[in-house]
């Protein structure tokens, strides 16, 4: 038994060797630079200043960084439950005996994944959601409606920003889902239907239960992602020369607009760190998944 | 047992990522092509000098084209970089990853001159031997006393109208917007423009004795001008698209269904192609200060930057003498339309004859230079905060005027 | 029985239909686009159906632009990391699944939080990493850049459905004689043939999207991945060629979809029902 203790720091060695490389340093060096100086005057000898950067970096967490704070835990919130529930429907659907073309649906259910993700924004912001000329406000004109200005309300802004997200993520999710689809060991399902169980009943007493452990690890780095979210929202509603008037800001647009603009890379990397500090408080109350995860 | 098999699956992952790079390496046999194949082909005092630009890929394969000369002395690579900005804030004091040149807007000017990688370009050129050039082009890339960029051209908005839509152009603001509101309606437009962006409200807030920026770093938002400017011409954000975007204002334009816009000079070369017959005229002025509208310019040029200085200063000052010649003035306008900086250009046919070109020329005395002090960096976002909370959300001008003010201060505080 | 089947195929097959076109249209849209012969992305008469069809811009895109190369440099660097992540994250995601040991739910749980940073900043730190290293401007660079980002979600993802593989299954294989490696290939592998593939999508596809840290650190176009290159056919607003952009965007999607479309026959479980009782 002893033999094999130091066999699984072996197995680990490379992927913390690269994980440390490419994530650990630049958390590790950003919490260095938040400490100096580095800001255009400084920039490339930047001088130690202590907490300076803190002290200046709490003042970003004001009446607009709380709002947006809010705004982001909702945001993560309605996604996160659209994107489960859909993916989880479609996913099961898929999976359906006897469904022969599901190879094909599986595969133009991904075409939005396999865009880069700005292309996809830039598509449905000129393409579907431009107030003259966007294919949403051609069919409500054709339906002899008046046209909605889909970005520039702050609740319509948010539910198409919702939309987007969905429809860029739900690729993601639904193979994740349907990955762990096939852990599930089908005599379950034979044994239950021979004890009567409908659908509904097996998929609350078997399928869920069964499949939750397994994408517990995607769903969590998923909602990180969600609450980080910056590219859907930057790009739909506050980009410069075409900010929509539309104030939904996450965290990170948020922050980004107050501090990352301002080129003082020490001031921005303190504020990186108190977000970082905050998720992790964050998470440390509301992740149960994550100790699902442990088993 | 179990261990050797342990430490040799980790041993054989470390050398499948090391055989990884290998292959990799002999796959992309291209690594470093400008540097290898100049150095074998070209004499040994020849030397190599990289120019980095952002823009469409015409404009570098023109400057190349005029670059060409210089060699088998001087060998000059112009290079289409992306992400330019935020690359030279990761390698500008590198000479071994850094551009020895770059081409870009005169706005950055004082954000890397502060950064400390630029070498003001009269170390290499007196600043008497730029007496051709137009005054406010050279004005544009001096920051602090100091120029730093040798200016080739620069481009500014101006008005252009469907001469179908629209039989005479207006010659004050009232007169246009009386204009749209008569005009507009069933999807077309009297006057369109990006109305919530920043550089092309300034011409409005200009002529209304405001300002964004000024030279001392000191916003201007809350001033009584910026605030008479908001208030006046949010009239005009009724009789238009509400989004203001580029791409909406131009394609109504292009389509022929917007009568007039002020914009870039692009846009007009798209439009005749599109077959609007196009026409130019001043921009309007305003009834109630009699001040034209006077729009920003943003001024191209070649900036050295200070970590090749050593070494290559004749090469580098070979390269300027070459681009400050008229005729690069001429080629490059003959691309984009916009107006050389040197004033000797004008005496080419082929510019004194592109009614854009001398447009463009004739509007240097009153347009802005967008202001190059490193603050300028955080203006814009909070300007069109400012803008399109008024436009689009009709807030009141004034107390937004007072807010955006006030996250400008505390945004250029921010900034050190 | 079986009428009440097929019925409810047949409604399963129209449900998936509109669901599929519902996700197209934007695509749909951008095919309108590309094929479209004028340089108009919005226009009023732009619909789903292009009125002249052309297919200049994708010839364009193919024989103008270094499609090919773009291609080529796109495969090379998802093929490299795919292969290296992998190799890389099964004996870790098997470490951390199978033994227990001492740091392992702190690893774990730190694992997870490092994904709480805002990674804004990262750009100049990893600068700073591969500088010295002498892996700007390069393949190799790119390909360690990608293996580390991606490195979390393998570990973890794999891990989770190794926890699902029963481990009675190894027991035998280890009472056979089997050492750890014999059992992660003979075992481990074909049983979780999902996760590994699903995993192995997800760094494909993040690799072939991935523009940011590739137009960064890469400085000639030659060595462009397709979305690098695609990122910088739309350089500006103002030159941006709407119908050109895309058609490469779709060119650019496609070999991905062909990809997964092929590799979706090895998605189903080498765990058959009653695997362990046999």
């Amino acid at each position: 038994m002893k033999k094999k203790s130091c066999r699984p720091y072996l197995y680990l060695a490379p992927s913390i060797a690269v994980i440390g490389l490419i994530v650990i340093f630049p958390i590790l060096y950003t919490g260095y630079i938040s400490l100096t100086n580095m800001n255009i005057y400084h920039w490339f000898h930047p001088e130690f200043v202590g907490l300076q950067n803190y002290a200046k970096a709490i003042f970003v967490f004001d009446s607009g960084f709380l709002s947006a704070l809010l705004r982001t835990v909702l945001w993560t919130g309605i996604n996160m439950v659209l994107q489960m529930v859909v993916a989880y429907i479609i996913a099961v659907l898929l999976n359906t005996e006897g469904l022969r073309a599901h190879k094909f649906y599986k595969t133009i259910l991904m075409f939005p994944w396999a865009m880069p993700g700005y292309v996809s924004i830039l598509l449905w912001k000129m393409g579907m959601f431009n107030n003259e000329y966007g294919l949403l406000n051609q069919w409500l004109g054709k339906l002899g409606l008046n046209g909605v200005r889909w970005l520039d309300g702050n609740v319509s802004a948010f539910l198409s920003c919702t939309m987007v997200n969905l429809w860029l993520a739900l690729p993601f999710m639904i193979m994740i889902i349907d990955g762990a689809l096939q852990s599930v060991d089908k005599s379950y399902y034979e044994s239950a239907t021979l004890d009567g169980a409908g659908f509904f009943t097996k998929l609350g007493k078997i399928t869920i239960p069964l499949v939750r452990p397994v994408i517990a690890p995607a769903v969590v780095i998923t909602i990180f992602t969600t609450f980080k979210q910056f590219d859907i929202v930057y790009l739909l509603t506050q980009q410069q020369g075409s900010k929509t008037g539309a104030d939904i800001h996450t965290v990170i647009t948020y922050t980004y607009e107050k501090a990352f603009v301002t080129n003082n890379y020490g001031y921005s990397a303190a504020v990186s760190v108190l977000i970082f500090l905050l998720l992790i408080l964050f998470s440390m109350f509301t992740n149960k998944e994550l100790k699902e995860g442990y088993r | 047992m179990k261990k050797v098999l342990a430490s040799a699956l980790s041993v054989l992952v470390m050398l499948g990522a090391l055989a990884g790079c290998q292959q990799d390496k002999k796959a992309a046999p291209s690594a470093k092509p400008t540097e290898s194949g100049a150095s074998s082909a070209a004499k040994k005092d020849a030397v190599n000098l990289t120019i980095w630009y952002e823009n469409d890929q015409k404009i570098g394969d023109a400057l190349q084209a005029q670059l060409n000369d210089l060699s088998p002395d001087v060998k000059v690579t112009v290079q289409r970089k992306d992400k330019m900005t935020d690359s030279l804030k990761l390698v500008g004091n590198d000479p071994q990853s850094a551009p020895d040149m770059f081409f870009f807007a005169h706005d950055k000017t004082g954000l890397y001159a502060e950064m400390g990688i630029l070498a003001p370009i009269t170390d290499f050129i007196s600043k008497d031997s730029l007496s051709d050039f137009i005054p406010m082009t050279l004005s544009a890339g001096t920051y602090k006393d100091t120029l730093y960029q040798l200016p080739i051209y620069f481009e500014t908005q101006m008005f252009m109208y469907n001469k179908k839509l629209m039989s005479t152009p207006p010659k004050t603001t009232d007169d246009l917007l009386k204009f749209a509101q008569s005009n507009t309606k069933n999807g077309t437009y009297g006057f369109v423009e990006q109305h919530s962006t920043a550089y092309y409200a300034v011409s409005w807030i200009h002529a209304f004795g405001g300002y964004i920026i000024d030279k001392d770093a000191k916003p201007g938002l809350n001033l009584q001008g910026t605030v008479d400017s908001l208030k006046y011409h949010k009239q005009f954000v009724k009789y238009q698209p509400s989004d203001g975007d580029y791409n909406t204002m131009t394609a109504l334009f292009k389509e022929g269904k917007a009568a007039s816009t002020i914009n870039l000079p692009n846009l007009a070369v798209d439009a005749k192609k599109a077959g609007i017959d196009v026409g130019f005229a001043p921009l309007p002025t305003v009834n109630s200060t009699g001040k034209q509208l006077s729009p920003y310019a943003g001024i191209q040029g070649v900036y050295v930057l200070k970590s090749s200085e050593s070494g290559k200063k004749e090469a580098i000052t070979s390269v300027l003498k070459a681009l400050m010649k008229p005729e690069v003035g001429v080629a490059m306008s003959k691309i984009t339309n916009d107006a050389p900086a040197n004033n000797k250009a004008y005496s080419d046919a082929s510019v004194s004859s592109n009614e854009i070109v001398m447009n463009l020329k004739n509007s240097a005395d009153t347009v802005v230079p967008m202001s190059n002090v490193p603050a300028m960096d955080v203006m814009w976002s909070v300007t069109e905060n400012m803008l399109s909370t008024v436009n689009k959300k009709g807030a009141d001008p004034t107390t937004e005027a007072a807010k955006a003010q006030k996250n400008a201060l505390s945004q250029i505080a921010d900034m050190k | 029985m079986k009428y009440r089947k097929r019925i409810g195929l047949f409604f399963l097959n129209i449900f998936f239909i509109l669901i599929c076109l519902l996700c197209l249209i934007p695509v749909l849209y951008a095919l309108g686009i590309s094929l479209n012969g004028h340089n108009d992305l919005l226009s009023s008469n732009v619909s789903l159906i292009p009125q002249n069809v052309t297919f200049d811009n994708y010839r364009c895109v193919l024989f103008e632009k270094p499609f090919f190369l773009w291609f080529k440099n796109s495969l090379i660097l998802s093929a490299f990391t795919v292969l290296i992540s992998i190799l890389v994250a099964v004996p870790g995601a098997y470490a951390l699944s199978r033994k227990r040991f001492r740091g392992r739910k702190m690893i774990l749980n730190l694992l997870i939080l490092l994904n709480a940073f805002p990674a804004i900043l990262s750009m100049f730190a990893v600068y700073r990493i591969l500088k010295p290293l002498g892996l700007i401007n390069s393949f190799t660079g790119l390909i360690l850049i990608y293996i580390g980002t991606m490195a979390i979600f393998g570990l973890w993802n794999m891990k989770g459905y190794f926890d699902t593989i029963p481990e009675e299954i190894e027991e035998a294989g280890e009472i056979d004689g089997a050492g750890d490696f014999q059992l992660i290939w003979k075992i481990v592998l074909p049983l979780a043939r999902p996760s590994i593939i699903v995993t192995a999508v997800m760094i494909l596809i993040y690799v072939w999207n991935e523009y940011i840290f590739a137009v960064t650190f890469i400085t000639s176009s030659g060595k462009y991945t397709l979305a690098a290159g695609l990122y910088a056919l739309q350089a500006t607003d103002y030159t941006r060629n709407w119908p050109v952009f895309s058609a490469a965007s779709l060119l650019v999607s496609i070999p991905v979809l062909v990809i997964f479309f092929c590799i979706q026959r090895y998605m189903t479980s080498g765990l058959t029902a009653g695997g362990v009782k046999e």
